[in-house]
């Protein structure tokens, strides 16, 4: 055997071994992000998740992809037992406020649990992960906010930018208008 | 005749450095077996591997290639008494590299600087270190060669290539990659301080298809891998080896080198992933799988015949381990530079490597790092507590306004610093590899005196507000030195053409025999080395 | 090859030029001008695609297996080498062979050769591309490897019943209705452009039908789509920039990209024509209607799909996994296309990779462009610079080697998500497509004993499937 046998009418190529050994190896964070979504799939219902984007619309004023959101929020109901009524009281507030936006009503979310709360769905949606560290649950890659913010200069690391060798561009200034995303 | 068992040249390890052996033997006319640790992926895999990772270890490149149990590399997220690599020392050694078909030029960021006559030189030129058994003059057509087997872009005007004291007799097969806006304003502050910042000669295609591989389009993800394969990596040729008729094995952990009662290399043994030994022979063996890897293999291969270890009648195997020590200043600037447009290393200061202060302390090579800055900044920019257009403005501002500047040394030759066996073993049993390592008082020197001093110059012309320095070196993943070059037998592992000075079928090119670091990425030398002993190889079996 | 001339066929052939030419080549000494002219059909005619090994060859000195249904052909060595070339070919001989398919040994041509298209060629013009073929072109002595099909299609003979039937033996005669420039796009079109070869479909016995000119063909493992002037099916919506701009750069964005054979026309043939006649090629082909009695309604093959992704389900997750789940091709898709493409489809900003959204390769007729491309890739040279997507099938050079049920899956995606929805792909298309495009079994049928009747139709398929379906076909499985 030269290599791992390549069948051209195969099933899709990755050997059961590949599959194990992959499991088997890669740290645990995945694994775990990567079996959340089905479980939680089924434990956060309809409204939750309706409840969670009309929030994560009140934190952000971008437009937000509700598949991405639907990680988030699976990952959310487990992590914090009483999601439903934090989702709740924090759009209370910033409708108490007629809120149009953020800055109209972060200030009122009251410190501890629930401002930390708005601040890691913020952080989900910017860094398209759970935390900083290493065993993060990944929602996105492509969508995390971060990249938006820069799309009119920097690529998304992976994914090109321009034909070959024509990506010769000004130093946009800070002055520059933020894309619009 | 090519088996499963034998055939008339055997090649542990699918590195660059195998592979380009590999092909010149097979266009030659002999039957080619390689033997490769580690397993054999698809790009698809690894791409998505590193996409499916958070954002806050993106920059580990382990994260894209899980090592298998039986063909262990460091992992980013070992504990240090299980890690692979068993470190000792007053500076770590704590290398990356892959053990994959294909090997590590996988992440590689095809940086390709030759070195200069000097660099070859450092004993007859400032009193320090080792000189090279050849001269730069012999190396210069392998370089050649190199460049245009791997696809080597660079200038064509000669003012910006490098090296300036060398001949140069062809010009590069592609010409230079554009700079980024910051790589565009970093060479205009590096101007200003009389200081060259010059397109790197890199192993990109540059703005055309080269050998059957696509252009760069500037996915700014060199490392920890190409997308698409515009740059060269040992992977884009396995395929072709194969065609060409070479059999190989992969998931297959060489583990013994056997001599013969003529101290020729009869056979090499390997476990596969179910820990059964297997046995091949042949008429020729070329160790290449890496400076780490192979003097770990030749001392864990020791007999009544050899002692110290194969091919260590020096006892050098293992010792002079180098890397390029570097120091990394984060520089927060006031007005943007932008990093992140087109490949990830594009750009460096060579002349810092050079000059007559080499009698006193290392050179440095000062590169402008072009990875977008999102990944980098994006946690703590979040942690400022910002929301709404402040946060996009901050997360904006600290991508656009800060940067990494590299100042990369060199190292001298030092006997101390070494791998031996350590007494922790592998899934397989196998003894871990120890390093102890210190960079040594000429290196440090230059820390002082020299890279640091200008590193912060430059820094301040950037307009730096803010300069965070790494605190100890870190490293380059730059493994040479273990099986080092020279003409005297008592005193290196491998001759000219990097065949074994205690065994005549035996070669181990590759960075290992590197005499000495100069400051410039090693993979290029390397590779030139492996072609010089391709050619060697090819008029020995001519004569077997 | 056998270049002995057969006195015979000579004098059975109508000497059109006997006055104007003396007996052998070798005397002959044309003007610069002439010898130019004949170059610049020479390009119109693009007989340098299948001419030379574009791997290893030199121009015109043949040795480029094409694929067919029924078996590889070999392209011949046109330089003027007098032992392996043309150098000994009269002018008589040479319009045998462009306009009528008949060797200078007297044999017949494989109707790979489009001598069908070419047989409109002007007498002017045949004598200035034998003047270049003579004096402007390299002789190469080296003998190009003949071509070996097996019985009964090795028996040439049989082709001279097909020619009686479908070789139209009729010079370009200028229609008095239309305008100048209809007329030499027509002329063009028809004769040195061969647009029908490959655009056209085949009749019963692969003759052109033509009833249903220039409404699409199958070429090998490419679809050459319908080019008249529908709006939905065909490139009616183009506007006469558009379609010069696509035949300049083999690109229109946001509609369609050449491939295959047509990057191979735009690479050496159509860029380099002059704007006059491109846009009098343009202004013909723009004419021809479509064969459908009443034209289509609908969206265009150019604007279907949108931007879109579906990286929810499975960012994050092992890649192992996600290959085996439903999202495959989604999956496949991120890993080996959105790289350049960008992971919406939407392709790069500048437009240098397309989107495959509004794009005529995920959104044609049928399915057979989209597999080839991610097969075969795209190999292009404009004077905007070599356009270049790896392959993704057995090729040394494949990024990642997808077997049939990945491209299956991943065709499906792309139809699905940006292109023509209805459409569906199996793993048995795919090797299909892997071959090098359908099989006849016509040789089978031929043996078996039909007679002569199906001895003409072999040739005929044989020759006309031939045409554009070489090389990039056959993978050598791994081993």
């Amino acid at each position: 055997m030269t290599r791992q046998p390549k069948d051209l009418n195969g099933t899709l190529m990755m050997s059961r071994r590949g599959i194990l050994l992959g499991g088997a190896t890669l740290f645990a964070g995945s694994i775990a992000a990567s079996l959340c979504p089905t479980l939680a799939l089924a434990a956060v219902d309809a409204g939750t998740q309706g409840q969670f984007m009309k929030l994560s619309n009140l934190l952000i004023q971008h437009q937000l992809n509700p598949a991405v959101g639907a990680r988030i929020v699976d990952m959310a109901s487990g992590e914090y037992k009483n999601l439903a009524q934090m989702l709740d009281a924090i759009i209370a507030i910033a409708e108490k406020k007629n809120a149009a936006q953020v800055e109209d009503f972060f200030a009122d979310i009251p410190d501890g649990e629930l401002k930390d709360f708005a601040h890691w769905v913020i952080s989900a949606w910017y860094s398209g992960c759970s935390s900083e560290k290493r065993n993060a649950a990944v929602f996105t890659y492509e969508e995390a906010l971060t990249f938006r913010t820069t799309s009119d200069v920097v690529t998304i690391p992976s994914y090109g930018l321009s034909g070959p060798n024509l990506w010769t561009r000004p130093n946009v200034p800070l002055s520059a208008p933020m894309p619009r995303f | 005749m090519v088996t499963k068992n034998s055939a008339d040249v055997v090649i542990v390890g699918t590195g660059v450095v195998g592979v380009v052996i590999a092909e010149q033997l097979l266009d030659a006319g002999h039957s080619v077996l390689m033997i490769e640790a580690g397993p054999r992926v698809t790009r698809a895999e690894v791409v998505e591997n590193w996409r499916n990772a958070p954002l806050g270890v993106k920059g580990d490149t382990s994260v894209a290639y899980p090592s298998r149990p039986w063909a262990p590399h460091p992992m980013g997220n070992e504990k240090p008494e299980d890690a692979y690599l068993q470190l000792s020392g007053p500076d770590s050694y704590a290398q990356t590299f892959i053990r994959y078909a294909g090997g590590s030029t996988w992440h590689w960021a095809g940086t390709s600087w030759r070195l200069t006559p000097e660099d070859m030189r450092l004993k007859s030129l400032y009193g320090v270190g080792r000189d090279w058994a050849i001269d730069y003059d012999t190396l210069e057509s392998y370089y050649v060669r190199t460049e245009n087997k791997l696809g080597i872009c660079g200038p064509s005007d000669r003012g910006l290539q490098w090296p300036q004291t060398g001949a140069r007799s062809a010009p590069y097969p592609m010409p230079a990659l554009p700079f980024s806006p910051g790589e565009t304003r970093f060479t205009e502050i590096a101007k200003s301080l009389g200081y060259n910042n010059i397109p790197v000669a890199q192993a990109r295609n540059s703005g055309m298809p080269y050998d059957g591989r696509p252009a760069c389009c500037g996915n700014n993800n060199c490392v920890p891998v190409c997308p698409v394969a515009a740059k060269y990596d040992a992977e884009t040729a396995l395929h072709r080896l194969e065609k060409k008729g070479a059999t190989l094995l992969v998931d297959s952990v060489v583990y013994k080198v056997e001599t013969n009662a003529q101290n020729k290399i009869e056979a090499v043994s390997y476990y596969d992933q179910h820990k059964e030994s297997h046995r091949i022979t042949g008429k020729l063996f070329v160790l290449a799988c890496n400076g780490l890897e192979n003097p770990k293999l030749l001392l864990m291969s020791k007999d009544d015949r050899n002692p110290n270890g194969v091919a260590n009648s020096s006892d050098q195997v293992g010792r002079n381990m180098m890397d390029h020590p570097q120091l990394t200043l984060t520089v927060t600037t006031k007005e943007p530079f932008w990093s992140g447009v087109g490949p990830v290393v594009n750009s460096g200061i060579m002349e810092t490597s050079q000059g007559s202060f080499r009698s006193e302390h290392a050179g440095a090579y000062f590169r402008y790092n072009n990875f977008a800055r999102n990944r980098f900044v994006t946690f703590a920019a979040l942690k400022k507590g910002l929301v709404g257009k402040a946060l996009d403005e901050e997360i904006r501002r600290m991508t656009a306004c800060t940067a990494d500047v590299v100042a990369a040394h060199e190292v001298l030759p030092d006997p101390n610093n070494r791998l031996t066996l350590s007494d922790k073993t592998d899934w397989l049993g196998l003894p871990k590899p120890h390093i102890h390592y210190d960079v040594g008082e000429y290196t440090r020197r230059s820390a002082e005196v020299y890279s640091l001093p200008i590193g912060k110059r430059i820094a301040e012309a950037m307009g730096a507000t803010d300069v965070k320095i790494s605190p100890k070196f870190n490293q380059s993943k730059h493994i040479m030195g273990g099986t080092i070059m020279g003409n005297e037998a008592s005193n290196s592992v491998v001759d000219v053409d990097c065949r074994s000075h205690d065994h005549e079928n035996l070669f181990i090119p590759g960075g290992g025999a590197m005499a000495s670091t100069a400051c410039g990425n090693s993979t290029i030398t390397m590779v030139a080395l492996a072609i010089k002993s391709a050619d060697a190889i090819v008029e020995q079996m001519r004569g077997a | 090859m056998n270049m002995k001339m057969i006195k015979s066929f000579a004098f059975a052939a109508p000497l059109v030029f006997a006055a104007l030419v003396p007996a052998m080549a070798s005397a002959q000494e044309f003007s610069k001008e002439l010898v130019e002219k004949g170059r610049y059909l020479a390009t119109a005619s693009d007989c340098v695609a299948c001419h030379t090994n574009h791997a290893d060859g030199k121009p015109m000195a043949g040795g480029l297996p094409m694929s067919s249904p029924v078996g590889t052909i070999m392209s011949t060595n046109i330089t003027p080498s007098k032992e392996f070339g043309i150098g000994n070919y009269t002018q008589a001989q040479f319009s045998d062979a462009v306009r009528k398919g008949v060797r200078g040994d007297g044999s017949n041509l494989y109707p790979a050769m489009p001598y069908v298209s070419y047989s409109v060629m002007t007498d002017e013009d045949i004598h200035a591309l034998y003047a270049y073929f003579m004096q402007g072109v390299d002789p190469v002595d080296e003998k190009a490897p003949e071509t070996k099909l097996p019985f009964p299609m090795n028996i040439r003979a049989s082709i001279m019943g097909w020619n009686l039937l479908f070789r139209p033996n009729e010079v370009h005669v200028d229609d008095p209705s239309q305008s100048a420039e209809w007329n030499r796009g027509k002329y063009l079109a028809e004769g040195a452009g061969h647009c029908s070869t490959c655009h056209t479909p085949r009749g019963a016995f692969m003759q052109e039908q033509k009833s249903l000119n220039l409404t699409g063909g199958q070429v090998g493992a490419w679809y050459a789509p319908d080019i008249t002037n529908d709006k939905v099916h065909g490139i009616g919506s183009w506007s006469q920039q558009d379609f010069v701009t696509y035949l300049k750069t083999g690109k229109l964005e946001n509609k369609a990209q050449a491939a295959g054979s047509m990057a191979e026309a735009i690479s050496y043939s159509f860029q380099h024509l002059t704007d006059g006649d491109l846009n009098a090629i343009v202004t013909y082909v723009r004419s021809v209607p479509s064969a459908n009695a009443s034209p289509a309604s609908g969206a265009t093959r150019f604007d279907n799909g949108k931007a879109g992704n579906d990286m929810a389900a499975f960012r994050g997750k092992e890649y192992a996994e996600s290959l085996a789940g439903n999202h495959a091709g989604a999956q496949i898709f991120t890993a080996n296309c959105a790289s350049c493409h960008g992971y919406n489809a939407q392709g790069t900003r500048d437009g240098y990779y397309p989107s495959l959204f509004h794009n005529a390769a995920t959104a044609g007729d049928n399915s057979i462009n989209v597999i080839s491309a991610i097969l075969n890739g795209v190999d292009r040279h404009t004077d905007a610079g070599h356009v270049f997507m790896p392959p993704f099938g057995d090729q040394t050079n494949a990024v990642v080697q997808l077997n049939n049920v990945e491209v299956a899956s991943l065709s499906n995606y792309l139809l699905a998500q940006y292109g023509n929805e209805k459409l569906k792909v199996t793993p048995e298309d795919v090797q299909v497509i892997r071959e090098g495009g359908p099989k006849s079994n016509i040789v089978q049928l031929a043996r078996i004993g039909m007679g002569a009747g199906a001895a003409v139709v072999v040739f005929l398929l044989a020759g006309l499937i031939w045409y554009r379906a070489r090389r990039k076909t056959l993978p050598v499985p791994s081993v």
